[in-house]
């Protein structure tokens, strides 16, 4: 039992732990490049605050405990409900808008699936107060910079917009069996399931027209044309809007799209009208970030203009969150390879002796970035070279008469000293 | 200061020699049929659905085919590792996965069902506190009862079914039925339909969106076929 860890969780360590931790730094130093400011909730808080708008699935999937006093705590299953309550009861009357961006780790109790144990790592961004389309433009572009940070060449981001289903479903007046039964078909793009509703439900022309138009009004993404295609599905849905609330989520949508040309990412995107996924947490715009040859998304978010109220002063907000794990396998799939997990090798071995001026020239290697491992347990150089070959290091340095004498690897893997001056492989 | 992985260079073919589309196809009883109806859609399937290579490429190399246990249909999709996928919408209902289900095809019709010893059929479904079930669908005959009010004591099993009554290690089974005749001769009887099956075609959310030219071109094309 006691080497033993729970089911879901894991040790990263040596090259994989350095990557995560690399991605995670690279992608919050982009959003603070962005104007995004730090912010790190707690791991643990009241489950009352964490599911005020908590789907049942999430519901479900959180880890509660009872803390010594009796109340119930849950480990934070996202972010987003954090920042938002922090937001609510504390910065409500700091300036908006404000933004905020985080990585760490999440915890639900999930079957573990491709990049997602139950604690996996989430990096992303909030943005409060600020209800305009520019708003939703600077997330959906933000999460565009984020796959190229990564280093995802080919990826899609799938923009949906609530409000016309929304629109739709209040214009149709159905009974909650029929809504359902509605929203199923088309979450699932389920034709039977569809023709089985239309079947089923006594419908106007206007109206019926509008839900059989509804599985076309989604973009073609391999046409290479974003703006185009995005337009056509726009124009295509204008036909059947119903009502105001369907006319204003594509006026909408006309908006962001303009905000969004000049960040030169709309070739990644496809509007999809009938992506639909959480509705009723997301008031407007809802994106899911896709790549080739992972099946899961790697990355959502969207627009919730109800949730900071309860914490506080009702605040729009956007935001997105990334999925590390994910991210990384993307990436490791698109570039064709299997990573072996290696130890991350110092540039090299070096024997100190103590010397003052030795220590000296060390740290100022390191402050040069090189990886230096200082010998610590007072060995020798034959027993430092053997070191060496264990771990694969490729370079000792001694401390040798007032100098350091490299002792370089040749092809054989034997060690001899080098002449000339020091220097290190990248 | 990064430090980039280590490719192992070898893997790297592997992924290149992906077709572009890869279609998981159930073995066994929806084999025929499932090749049939995309035979008939226009689309080149392979010949030797018995050969020992794990992936069979169209003669276009267009679409690779993957012959796979029909329990595990939905999960290769859900993952991603295929494409599109043909099974059993029981399998499919049972597996929870989340996938794209576009269309019903025209086979593999059967019904998902209570069924319960002849002389007393529906006392244990009404009035037993904790019925016990044997079934190959623990999932849906538990969510079933759930909705019934009822915790039922769910024995999976792995085929045989009928065995559990007869043994009198269940009251119950929750099982597929065709025409009933291995019911009846078990001194069997259907009591409830829990679910109408037919065969369904399923594609991966993700493929969904970022393969949708080759996607839609191959459900309008079976569409047709239908």
């Amino acid at each position: 039992m006691q080497g033993q860890i729970p089911f879901g969780v894991a040790d990263y360590f040596w090259e994989e732990a350095l990557q995560r931790q690399e991605l995670i730094a690279d992608l919050l130093a982009t959003f603070r490049a962005w104007g995004y400011g730090d912010v790190m909730p707690p791991a643990f808080e009241y489950a009352a605050s964490l599911s005020a708008q908590a789907s049942a699935g999430l519901q479900a999937e959180m880890y509660r405990f009872l803390d010594r006093d009796g109340s119930t705590l849950a480990l934070r299953p996202e972010f987003t409900t954090p920042v938002a309550r922090l937001v609510g009861t504390r910065l409500h009357d700091w300036p908006m808008p404000q933004r905020f961006c985080y990585g760490g780790s999440v915890f639900r109790y999930v079957d573990p699936q491709a990049g997602r144990q139950r604690e996996f790592w989430q990096a992303g961004v909030e943005l409060f107060g600020a209800p305009s389309p520019d708003a939703d433009a600077e997330v959906l572009a933000l999460t565009a910079e984020a796959m190229a940070v990564t280093g995802l060449a080919d990826y899609r981001i799938v923009l949906g917009q609530m409000r016309y289903f929304g629109g739709l479903l209040a214009a149709l007046d159905l009974t909650p069996p029929q809504t359902e039964a509605l929203h199923w078909a088309i979450e699932r793009k389920s034709e039977p399931a569809l023709a089985d509703f239309l079947r089923e439900t006594p419908l106007r022309t206007g109206q019926r027209q509008a839900v059989e138009a509804l599985p076309g009004l989604s973009g073609d993404p391999s046409t290479g044309s974003g703006h185009r295609d995005i337009q056509r599905v726009i124009d295509q849905a204008e036909r059947h809007c119903l009502n105001t609330e369907m006319h204003r989520a594509l006026v909408n949508l006309r908006e962001i799209v303009d905000a969004l040309a000049g960040y030169g990412v709309l070739g990644y995107v496809v509007l999809d009208l009938t992506e639909i996924r959480s509705l009723g947490y997301y008031t407007g715009i809802s994106f899911e970030a896709l790549a080739p040859q992972s099946g899961f998304s790697i990355g959502s978010g969207g627009r919730y203009d109800d949730l900071v109220a309860h914490f506080g002063p009702a605040q729009p907000a956007v935001g997105v969150a990334l999925g590390v794990d994910r991210l990384l396998l993307a990436r490791q799939r698109q570039a064709g390879a299997t990573v072996t997990p290696q130890p991350v090798r110092p540039h090299a071995l070096v024997i100190t002796n103590r010397n003052p001026a030795a220590i000296a020239q060390v740290q100022g290697w390191r402050t040069e970035g090189y990886r230096l491992q200082v010998e610590v347990n007072g060995r020798g150089l034959s027993d430092v070279l053997a070191h060496a070959v264990q771990i694969g290091v490729g370079q000792v340095l001694a401390w040798e008469e007032g100098r350091f004498v490299a002792y370089r690897a040749n092809a054989d893997g034997l060690f001899a000293p080098s002449q000339g001056e020091i220097s290190f492989d990248e | 200061m990064s430090n980039t992985a280590t490719l192992a260079p070898d893997t790297e073919k592997a992924v290149e020699s992906r077709p572009p589309l890869l279609f998981a196809l159930p073995k066994g009883r929806l084999a025929d049929e499932s090749l049939d109806l995309l035979q008939r859609a226009g689309l080149s399937v392979p010949v030797d659905t018995n050969s020992r290579k794990l992936v069979l490429p169209s003669s276009d190399g267009s679409i690779g085919f993957v012959m796979a246990k029909p329990w595990d249909v939905p999960t290769f999709v859900e993952y991603g590792a295929a494409d599109v996928g043909i099974c059993g919408l029981d399998v499919l209902r049972e597996s929870g996965r989340r996938v794209h289900e576009p269309l019903r095809l025209p086979f593999g019709y059967c019904r998902l069902s209570v069924a319960g010893p002849k002389d007393r059929p529906d006392t244990p479904l009404r009035y037993a506190s904790q019925p016990r079930i044997a079934t190959k669908y623990p999932r849906l005959a538990q969510e079933f009862f759930r909705q019934r009010g009822v915790n039922a004591e769910v024995i999976g099993l792995s085929g045989s079914v009928e065995l559990g009554p007869v043994l009198d290690m269940a009251d119950l089974i929750v099982d597929i039925v065709e025409t009933g005749n291995t019911l009846c001769a078990n001194g069997l009887v259907e009591i409830r339909t829990i679910l109408e099956v037919q065969a369904v075609l399923i594609v991966n959310r993700a493929a969904y969106q970022l393969k949708s030219r080759q996607i839609q071109g191959l459900i309008e094309r079976v569409r047709e076929a239908i």
